[in-house]
């Protein structure tokens, strides 16, 4: 553990190379990105073992010191840290390998993996740093990334309207938390997590301002992971190439802001209120997004929404005080969300287009990515015996044990859209009749179907680590040497909770069939209920509608008024300014003139300047 | 002084000088004998191999007590220490740059001059940062400063070379004059040359009218030395003989010798000055008295460097005026007088060195290339030589002083320290305005680069030893940007300039 500094720095390695001589190595450049994320991988692998036996590691040295003002920079290896790495690497190294063949061919592909490599370095940080400062240093760096990346078909307007809007609407929840980082800096003067606990469990900051500063914190977290009311950049971030939204926008960057709440859980679990406010987003955007999710046409942007709905999930178990279940879905999410991006793109890969509308009995044309998306679908819809059921029922129990009854009904319903929207996705692209035009279908390649049957299985399996059944081995190490969170650990839920979630899903899934697969209910069963309900989830409860009209207008309208006064007043000063300091030089040049007499005149001048000042005001007379 | 006093010397502490003296001797007889035609690049070469032994065993004296020799004339603590090592870096650079550089104009017959007349600068910088008299450091500052006018003049056949060098010994006379005019006060009002006997007596200091003169002279004293720093009113020289000299000449006046003049501006005013008091013992020095006279320097040196800088169209000229206003920069360090000071200045040599020498190894590229020195010969770098470009780039964001580089390093570390003790407000917004205004300018220059098309596709071809300089300058440039605590490390385990200084 002492060395897993060179985690991150495997990435960075293969950005620099593919910045450096990417241009010659062409498409060979894959492999430099596969083989360092790989080593990035095997290693995140040993550190997480070293870590089941050893306790939490963190070194730190003094970056900057001028006087009595020191910063620090290291790294943690904690087991949120360990756990994180191991997940971030996979999916990096799984969607590097993926992308080899989903990018083939594109003109600017050795761009693309540096961007990859970019990215993965960012995030790799981000999870190692041990101080607020390091973390936001590296968020900012994956909000960077994100961008290129999100921007990389960047002669598409919407590819570039997208990759901006998604930039801004993150910069605002990053003004909250550098704010948050600031006001916890004051009151505790230090960056360090382990300062700020210790601080905040010794009282020596006021609960008012550790609810703020949790607030603040948590607004950044809710830009980042997309949550209600800054969501709406991820639906429109899917313009990127489809294994970016895989590894950007459904497995790391997303999930950063749940890891930013979980890192500084101490805080957050030391305000009741904050806890409250997270639980409450949480669940809110949880079936705020499922509900549009049910009408989306595009693959991809009901993958999207549903991301945003998952994300509101783990948020809720953080809010309800849940840390294992938030954690535990985190990773569980990570991978199935990430094998249903995957198997979205080589869909998007064997008949491109997005429109579900045009697509349609794919089961038999794609042979393995077919049963691999319906792991994925049975996964995040909760069905029994996979990653998401375990996960899922972790986070209900622990809503309904926190004592949010409201929210746990809230959470009980979005499980049931997401199921029902997703086998509703199933339904449209792999059964029925072939629509839309479709020649020349075929499985993609095995590098690309190589990356997706790992997923596939982890999203299988990668519940059993935390089950009721066989023991809660993840939950218990989570929370093993940490008494602040260990109040927070698994929850043993009533059994009903779990037979109810699995109806629940059922039902949705049913539903589907009936609709979308046999056909027995009318489509526009939903819709003919109420027009105006359908036109509201098509249009997304008109959220961007509403900016436009709000807060767009409202900034526009300040901005025209800015901007007269920028044009007449600011821009006369700087005008003015400017003209001074160009006039100052001029006269400057001018005066060397080459002459050393002038020279010679100059310094004495100065020097006699100085001794008149010092006669008129200086020692004698005082 | 007999035979058997000076055999009793501790000579070993001065080694690192009699490695670079005797080096420069050698290679004297070795250029006289050397057949004419005989390339002379291999006494480069040895002067480079002298400077990195000088290096080694300054470095092996660190950590050791004060020691002072010859009727302490010479000293050898902490500090000298600290410099020695930044004025053996700095000329072991040039040196690197010195041996690539093409030989024209009449300079083909005296380039093992060129090389040596380079050692016994640095000899004199050495002596400078080591005297513990103001006869040695004079004596060190005019072997610095002969040494510098022959190497300014050294194209004997280029008109620009000649007349650098002729502006160049009329103001260094002018200066030098100013200087001991003020020293010989100090001496009047003492009666002694040696820094810490001054120090003594000055330290019970009650006479008003001996304050007054003693205020006089530091002024003297101050301006007289800032014509080594290029600070304001006595930076007019420096722009033309920037232009006029050799590129490594140029490189080795800009860094080098500026820091041999930051080194006896310290040793002068900190031991005499901050000694002498102003109401008998115990009260405030004559320095703190006099705070305000340097924070006016420093200002008008900010300002007119960086102001200027803005209009010229020649890059060795742009960066003369850049070079002023870093010694500005310094110059706040100097005012502002906190208990970081010393590592302050330090640090701020350290990068300053890394970056100039790094744009001056760059810049005498692209200058013998295209045969002139204009800012406009940049354009298109970029797509002439990727590798070359991005260095320049880097370089000059780190000159411009953004973050991750160790010129901001070295600007937060000033800034901050202008805030300790009293806090001059005026001074450190002066600071960041002509940061900005800087960023103009350096700017300009990577717009020219990155933006501006190529007048021609020729590529470069960057010799070995320039090559080196680039690395070291990059990698300086980098490294102490994004881990400035090793330089600290380094300084806080083996030298401690504070309690050395004033023993």
């Amino acid at each position: 553990m002492e060395n897993a500094w060179l985690i991150p720095l495997f990435p960075l390695i293969s950005f620099l190379i593919l910045l450096l001589f990417g241009k010659r190595l062409k498409e060979a450049s894959a492999y430099v990105g596969i083989l360092l994320t790989l080593a990035s991988l095997i290693y995140s692998i040993l550190v997480l073992f070293e870590r089941f036996s050893e306790p939490t590691y963190v070194t730190k040295f003094d970056w900057l010191t001028i006087g009595d003002f020191h910063l620090t920079a290291g790294f943690e290896v904690n087991q949120l840290n360990a756990l994180m790495l191991f997940i971030v690497s996979l999916v990096s190294f799984l969607v590097h390998t993926y992308s080899k063949g989903y990018m083939h061919g594109d003109e600017r592909f050795h761009v693309f993996y540096a961007y990859l490599g970019l990215f993965t370095f960012a995030m790799l940080g981000l999870v190692i740093s041990p101080n607020l400062l390091q973390t936001y240093i590296f968020w900012e760096l994956v909000g960077v990334g994100s961008f290129l990346l999100i921007g990389f078909y960047f002669y598409k307007e919407e590819a570039k309207a997208a990759a901006k809007k998604a930039f801004i609407m993150t910069r605002i929840g990053d003004v909250g938390l550098f704010i948050g980082m600031a006001l916890l800096f004051w009151q505790t003067k230090s960056f360090e997590y382990s300062d700020i606990f210790a601080a905040v469990d010794a009282g020596q900051v006021s609960g008012t301002m550790i609810t703020l500063t949790a607030i603040l914190i948590f607004i950044g977290a809710v830009g980042k992971s997309g949550q209600f009311p800054l969501h709406t950049w991820l639906p429109d971030a899917m313009e990127g190439p489809t294994p970016v939204s895989a590894l950007i926008h459904a497995a790391t960057m997303v999930a950063a802001g749940v890891y930013l709440v979980a890192s500084l859980f101490p805080l957050f679990s030391a305000s009741h209120t904050a806890l409250m406010t997270v639980a409450v987003i949480g669940g809110f955007t949880a079936i705020f997004a499922a509900s549009i999710g049910l009408v989306q046409t595009d693959i991809k942007r009901v993958l999207a929404y549903s991301t945003v709905s998952q994300l509101g999930y783990m948020m809720l178990a953080l809010g309800s005080a849940g840390y294992v279940a938030g954690v535990f879905h985190l990773m569980t999410h990570a991978f199935f969300k990430a094998l249903l991006f995957l198997a979205a793109g080589s869909v998007i890969h064997a008949v491109h287009t997005q429109d579900i509308e045009e697509m349609g009995g794919l089961w038999k044309k794609l042979k393995l990515t077919g049963p691999l998306f319906l792991i994925g679908t049975l996964a995040i819809s909760g069905v029994p015996l996979l990653s998401g059921f375990f996960s899922k029922d972790e986070i209900l129990a622990a809503a309904w044990e926190g004592g949010h009854p409201v929210l746990f009904v809230l959470a009980l319903v979005a499980a049931f859209f997401t199921a029902f929207y997703m086998f509703r996705l199933f339904f449209m692209v792999f059964t029925g009749e072939a629509r839309g035009n479709q020649k020349h279908v075929h499985e993609s390649p095995s590098v690309m179907t190589f990356p997706m049957i790992i997923l596939g299985v982890l999203a299988v399996v990668a519940g059993y680590v935390n089950t009721p059944w066989f023991g809660t081995f993840l939950g218990d190490w989570l929370v093993d040497g940490n008494e602040a969170l260990a109040a927070h650990g698994h929850h043993e839920g009533p059994v009903w909770i779990m037979i109810l979630a699995t109806v629940v899903s059922l039902l949705g899934i049913y539903l589907a069939w009936l609709i979308y697969g046999k056909r027995s209910v009318s489509r526009n069963w939903l819709s003919g209920s109420g027009d105006m309900l359908h036109t509201v989830l098509l249009n997304k409860y008109y959220v961007d509608e509403f900016y436009q009209l709000t807060i767009v207008a409202i900034t526009k309208g300040i901005s025209y008024f800015l901007r007269f006064i920028d044009t007449f007043l600011v821009e006369g000063i700087v005008k003015g300014i400017t003209g001074f300091v160009q006039g100052l030089g001029a006269t400057g040049s001018k005066m060397q003139s080459g002459q050393v007499q002038t020279y010679g005149a100059v310094a004495f001048i100065g020097l006699a300047l100085l001794a008149v000042i010092y006669a008129l005001t200086g020692g004698y007379l005082r | 002084m007999s035979f058997e006093t000076l055999s009793q010397f501790n000579w070993s502490v001065m080694t690192p000088e009699f490695i670079i003296l005797g080096v420069a001797a050698l290679l004297t007889i070795m250029d006289l004998f050397m057949p004419k035609g005989q390339d002379r690049r291999i006494l480069g070469w040895i002067g480079i191999a002298a400077i990195a032994a000088a290096m080694v065993s300054v470095a092996s004296l660190a950590g050791g007590a004060v020691v002072s020799i010859l009727d302490d004339t010479f000293r050898l603590d902490s500090f000298a220490i600290a410099f020695k090592l930044l004025l053996l870096g700095g000329a072991g650079l040039v040196m690197f740059l010195a041996v690539s550089y093409e030989a024209k104009d009449g300079m083909e017959e005296y380039r093992g001059e060129f090389y040596y007349l380079f050692l016994t600068a640095l000899l004199g910088a050495m002596f400078m940062a080591s005297s513990g008299d103001l006869i040695t450091l004079f004596i060190g500052l005019e072997l610095l400063s002969v040494s510098s006018y022959i190497l300014a003049g050294i194209r004997k056949h280029n008109l620009k070379s000649n007349e650098s060098a002729m502006k160049y010994v009329i103001n260094g006379g002018i200066s030098t004059a100013i200087t001991l005019f003020g020293m010989s006060y100090v001496y009047g009002l003492t009666g002694s040359t040696n820094l810490l006997a001054i120090a003594q007596s000055l330290s019970g200091l009650t006479d008003g009218q001996h304050v007054y003169l003693l205020g006089l002279s530091f002024l003297m004293i101050f301006v007289g030395l800032a014509f080594k720093l290029a600070a304001a009113p006595f930076h007019m020289w420096a722009p033309d003989v920037y232009q006029g000299a050799p590129t490594p000449v140029t490189a080795f006046l800009s860094v080098v010798s500026k820091t041999a003049g930051f080194v006896i501006v310290i040793r002068i005013l900190l031991t005499v000055f901050g000694a002498a008091t102003t109401k008998g013992p115990g009260s405030m020095p004559i320095l703190l008295d006099m705070q305000d006279y340097i924070a006016f320097i420093a200002g008008a040196t900010m300002i007119i460097g960086n102001v200027v800088a803005l209009k010229q169209s020649n890059i060795k000229r742009m960066f003369a005026y850049s070079s002023i206003a870093h010694a500005g920069y310094i110059l706040v360090a100097l005012t502002s007088l906190s208990s970081n000071m010393f590592y302050s200045i330090w640090f701020y040599l350290l990068a300053y060195l890394f970056m100039n020498l790094g744009a001056f190894a760059v810049i005498q590229i692209v200058t013998e290339k295209n045969g002139s020195a204009k800012i406009a010969d940049f354009a298109g770098l970029y797509r002439r030589s990727p590798g070359l470009a991005v260095v320049m780039g880097i370089l000059l964001i780190s000159l411009a002083g953004f973050p991750g580089t160790a010129g901001f390093i070295g600007k937060l570390n000033i800034f901050i320290g202008a805030f300790a003790g009293t806090p001059h407000y005026v001074l450190a917004s002066i600071m960041i305005a002509t940061t900005v205004v800087s960023y103009f300018y350096y700017f300009g220059v990577m717009t020219q680069i990155f933006f501006r098309p190529a007048a021609n596709e020729d590529r470069f071809k960057i010799p070995a030893s320039i090559l080196v300089v680039l690395i070291v300058a990059v990698v300086g440039s980098v490294l102490f940007g994004v881990m400035p605590n090793i330089a600290l490390d380094f300084m806080n385990n083996n030298l401690d300039i504070l309690a050395d200084f004033f023993s």
